[in-house]
């Protein structure tokens, strides 16, 4: 069972933690947005817990807390937050892609895919230029 | 626990080269090549010229380089025709050619040349359309390199799976 996916789910828990915190400084133009963001989050470690549980492992459980990367305060830094923990969860399932074959690997596709989209919409709503970043998940 | 995931790729893009190249792997061809040049000398150049590669035919990836420029050169020809777009095309057109770009470096397949072909029938009248245009092209760009993800070897995961998502947030700014 791919190490990638295990990696994934750890940072779809992070997500999703860090979801929570944010949709609470949203401005409130943007908290449907945030609700959407997390409920597909929490599709994706749902989706993850059973693929490794299939495969024979015993999927990690997630931390009752995570330290942020920086105080969440407003809405602009819990607009900041979401374009990063969308980055940031990007770069994991990409890092998933070449452990995957297959149908896991199109799932680990979609996650990076769906992250990269909202990293997208965040960097819109903050007002962040540019947009998008030529190779979403690369981080180095 | 820390919010700050490490992120470790099995196998960077850089690294894709065709087997077979190891040091050993040289040598013992070397070895072969002048035991060949005593006992054979007609077989001459072609040990060497029929590398797998021309019997394998086109790069899978091939087909990919050419869609990122035509890409690009769609998105430059409406930022040229709409100047209000340009901000919004201009990033998204200089992605494509980073794609392009690093495909080649990829398969190790020079940069076809010369003027891009801008494809015809593509001269919308006001900017809306144009917009729609490049969004749906955008979609296809993404299908196509979804695909191409999904079946690529490890080595190229990565790479063409970052082509994938770049599309789908493209279309996203293109909304």
């Amino acid at each position: 069972m791919s190490e990638g996916l295990t990696a994934a789910l750890a940072a779809e828990y992070a997500a999703i933690y860090a979801y929570g915190l944010i949709g609470v400084r949203l401005p409130r133009s943007s908290v449907a947005d945030a609700r959407a963001a997390e409920a597909a989050h929490r599709g994706r470690r749902d989706s993850l817990v059973v693929l490794l549980a299939q495969g024979g492992a015993t999927p990690p459980a997630g931390a009752p807390s995570y330290a942020l990367p920086f105080p969440v305060t407003d809405g602009p830094s819990a607009l900041r937050l979401a374009v990063e923990v969308e980055d940031r969860t990007a770069a994991v399932w990409r890092a998933a892609l070449p452990g995957t074959t297959g149908e896991q690997r199109a799932q680990a596709l979609a996650g990076l895919t769906d992250c990269a989209v909202r990293a997208t919409r965040w960097r819109r709503a903050a007002g962040v230029e540019p947009l998008t970043v030529a190779f979403p998940g690369r981080t180095a | 626990m820390v919010l700050t995931w490490t992120v470790r790729i099995g196998i960077p893009d850089q690294n894709h080269r065709p087997p077979g190249h190891s040091r050993r792997a040289v040598l013992r061809a070397g070895a072969l090549a002048s035991v060949t040049a005593v006992t054979a000398p007609l077989a001459g150049c072609d040990l060497f010229d029929g590398s797998d590669e021309r019997d394998r035919g086109p790069d899978p990836l091939a087909g990919l380089v050419t869609g990122a420029l035509d890409l690009a050169a769609r998105h430059e020809a409406a930022a040229a025709a709409f100047p209000d777009l340009a901000a919004r095309l201009t990033p998204i057109a200089q992605a494509h050619r980073a794609h392009a770009a690093e495909l080649a470096r990829v398969i190790a397949t020079p940069l076809p040349s010369g003027a891009p072909t801008v494809p015809a029938g593509g001269a919308e009248t006001d900017d809306r359309a144009t917009l729609a245009a490049l969004r749906k092209a955008e979609q296809r760009g993404q299908e196509e390199a979804t695909r191409l993800c999904v079946d690529a070897p490890a080595s190229r995961a990565a790479l063409v799976g970052s082509i994938a998502a770049a599309r789908a947030t493209h279309a996203e700014v293109l909304r």
